[in-house]
């Protein structure tokens, strides 16, 4: 019997069928002074927050409602053609407690690594980005025919693999995978090609579903509205199993409440900075394989990636408004929404 | 105040074969290596409305001096274009900026080379109004069109009223919608039949989709992101064409126009948006030196490095890849 395409339903979240309460979330600012502020990750049993402080080109985390660095160091790039944002270091995943994954953002295409770090408790002085890395995996190098991968936004892991989503390469768009072995990773390589199978560019915000299978959305073109989608991977081959239009305009980030396994994202909506938000991502019944309805949650000012912890607070970085001025003030915060989404 | 919704949380539903994205019936299913179409909702595709689109297409009476139509420069027997540089209109005034295929426009959620209208239905009215194009005012051409007898029956029947503007921009939409290229060489090839590409325009393609970066922007089934980019084309200038930036008033969108699709690119000489270059190894040739530098360049815009022949088979994918024996030549039709 053809199980694969033809009868079966399943829900990607437990909450399938259950009533849910879309609330105006109230979002609280944690910590503020930051500098386009890209990655967030919760660390797993102190809850303490870490930030990727792109622009200032560190890693920090919040104790007390305190930054202290983490890691510093990291070389700084330009990203757009107006506004510019000057990055850094970008996403950020935990394996364990002490083990934390960085993704490379302020070096060029095809010179960028995953970064793998055991981080110092809190107190203790903070790394050196390259140095004190306990081992690094890649670059995706220029070839024949293939341009150098970079800016390795958004890192989600399973107990096998550290997935990737990288945004230099336009003419695929890649998601690259790191295999892990108990405490060893694999080489950083190029997996799933997003755009030959989405059409659409920018592979950013990703999590891994209950099911296990990769969930990306895909930022779009910034200057196109609307054209953010959701897509469903096989870990297993890479394999496109459902591609969703949301309607939004630039995913930055995407997670599933620990709480009631609903799905969120981020907006940044470039070219609508209003339009900005949290979302949450609902099925659409009448087009359930062709697009979903989103609820917007939160209005935020360039939300660039979320994290929630184990108890249902949601944490998400925002760039503020943006300053002409290199002297101005940092604008960038880290926010949270209490349990309950 | 609380807002009670009843969230289900998103469903994976297997996807098997095409799918409309409207309920709407649709007019055959577009041609091989396309996607479905998606009809808007409020504009149903159907024969007798795009029959109906078909005629005030071709009907010069749209203009102010009855000597332009939607077809003097976007003619099938041109690309859908108009085979100079620029477009002219009445008065013989011509504009700033080359006419645009309508070839798979259907397909483009923003129209124009900056994507300063919504949808076809949201383009249609644009260049009858401008006053270098048709130079009609919309209740001008709703009342010019009224006093023809065939015009108000066709109205009746397709949208039981009138002429109105909003028929107007829905009757010809609804007939762009039905203007697509498909089924080219390329699609036979990536069906299966490995003898529908010569080796050298499969050489070409290699090209298109890794070293010559054609892909990053010319993607997808029409092979374009109908997206907007900086390419360096008129940057030179004292005073460049702000292109989507006049829109959108973001700084990095100067000098950004909507990728043109490749589908028919044979037939829809001369190329980019201001027509400057009158054959397809011009337009390789620049793409391969870089573009013309400047702060807002495409990041995917860069020195290629291609060698001459490279560069001779990319153009033989373009040209022999991409040109469909079933390109929609439609012939004028009979008008009221």
């Amino acid at each position: 019997m053809n199980r694969t395409l033809t009868s079966i339903c399943f829900a990607v979240a437990a909450g399938w069928c259950l009533a849910a309460f879309a609330q105006e979330a109230k979002v609280e600012t944690v910590v503020g002074g930051l500098s386009n502020p890209c990655g967030v990750a919760v660390q797993p049993e102190t809850g303490h927050v870490f930030v990727a402080d792109s622009a200032a080109g560190r890693v920090v985390r919040v104790v007390d409602g305190k930054l202290e660095e983490v890691i510093t160091g990291f070389p700084k790039d330009v990203f757009g053609k107006g506004p510019f944002y000057d990055i850094g270091p970008l996403g950020l995943v935990f394996l364990d407690k002490n083990t934390l994954v960085v993704g490379d953002g302020g070096f060029k295409d095809g010179e960028e690594y995953i970064r793998v770090y055991t981080v110092p408790d809190a107190g203790k002085p903070a790394l050196d980005f390259d140095k004190d890395a306990k081992s690094k995996s890649g670059p995706l190098a220029a070839a024949e025919g293939v341009v150098g991968e970079g800016n390795l936004y958004g890192l989600a892991a399973t107990k096998t693999a550290i997935y990737v989503t990288c945004n230099g390469d336009d003419t695929k768009g890649w998601v690259a995978k790191v295999d892990v072995t108990g405490s060893k990773l694999g080489n950083l390589e190029r997996f799933i090609p997003t755009k030959e199978q989405v059409e659409v560019d920018g592979p950013v915000g990703i999590t891994i579903s209950e099911r296990g299978e990769i969930v990306v959305g895909q930022f779009g073109e910034n200057n196109k509205p609307h054209d953010s989608l959701l897509t469903f991977y096989s870990a297993k081959t890479g394999m496109k199993i459902l591609n969703l239009q949301t309607n939004l305009y630039d995913i930055t980030g995407v997670a599933y409440s620990p709480k009631t396994k609903l799905l969120y994202a981020t907006d940044f909506a470039w070219m609508a900075e209003t339009e900005g938000g949290l979302f949450r991502l609902d099925s659409d019944p009448q087009n359930a394989a062709t697009s979903l309805k989103t609820v917007k949650i939160a209005a935020l000012d360039k939300p660039t990636a979320m994290a929630f912890a184990p108890d249902g607070t949601l944490y998400i970085t925002i760039v503020g408004p943006k300053k002409v001025d290199e002297n101005a003030p940092k604008e960038g915060k880290l926010v949270k929404i209490a349990p309950g989404l | 105040m609380r807002r009670c919704v009843f969230a289900v949380a998103v469903l994976l539903l297997p996807v098997a074969g095409r799918f409309a994205a409207s309920a709407e019936p649709m007019l055959g299913q577009p041609p091989l290596g396309l996607k479905p179409l998606t009809i808007p909702a409020d504009n149903p595709l159907t024969a007798d409305k795009v029959e109906l689109g078909k005629q005030l297409y071709f009907d010069k009476r749209l203009s102010r001096d009855d000597t332009i139509s939607c077809a003097s420069c976007h003619d099938p027997k041109k690309g859908w274009s108009n085979g100079e540089a620029f477009a002219t209109g009445v008065r013989g005034q011509v504009g700033g900026r080359s006419a645009p295929t309508i070839i798979n426009a259907a397909y483009s959620d923003m129209q124009f080379w900056d994507g300063r209208a919504l949808a076809l239905e949201g383009q249609a009215l644009g260049p009858i109004q401008n006053p270098i194009e048709m130079d009609m005012s919309l209740d001008e051409v709703v009342a010019k069109l009224n006093k023809l007898d065939g015009y108000r029956a066709a109205f009746r029947k397709v949208f039981n009223t009138d002429v109105t503007s909003e028929g107007i921009a829905k009757a010809i939409a609804s007939f762009e919608r039905t203007v697509l290229s498909g089924d080219a060489p390329y699609d036979r090839f990536k069906a299966g039949d490995k003898t529908a590409l010569s080796e050298q325009a499969q050489r070409g393609m290699k090209v298109f989709f890794g070293k010559g970066q054609c892909s990053s922007c010319h993607t997808g089934h029409s092979f374009s992101d109908f997206s907007f980019h900086n390419v360096g084309v008129g940057m030179e200038k004292e005073k460049p064409d702000p292109g989507r930036f006049e829109v959108t008033k973001v700084l990095g969108d100067k000098g950004g126009f909507k990728t043109a699709t490749l589908r028919e690119i044979s037939r829809t000489a001369p190329y980019m948006h201001d027509g400057r270059f009158k054959t397809l190894p011009e337009v390789v040739d620049y793409y391969d030196k870089g573009g013309f530098n400047n702060p807002q360049l495409d990041e995917s815009i860069f020195a290629l490095k291609l060698t001459t022949q490279e560069k001779a088979d990319l153009v033989a994918f373009l040209t022999e890849g991409l040109t469909s024996t079933s390109y929609p030549d439609i012939a004028p039709p009979k008008l009221p």
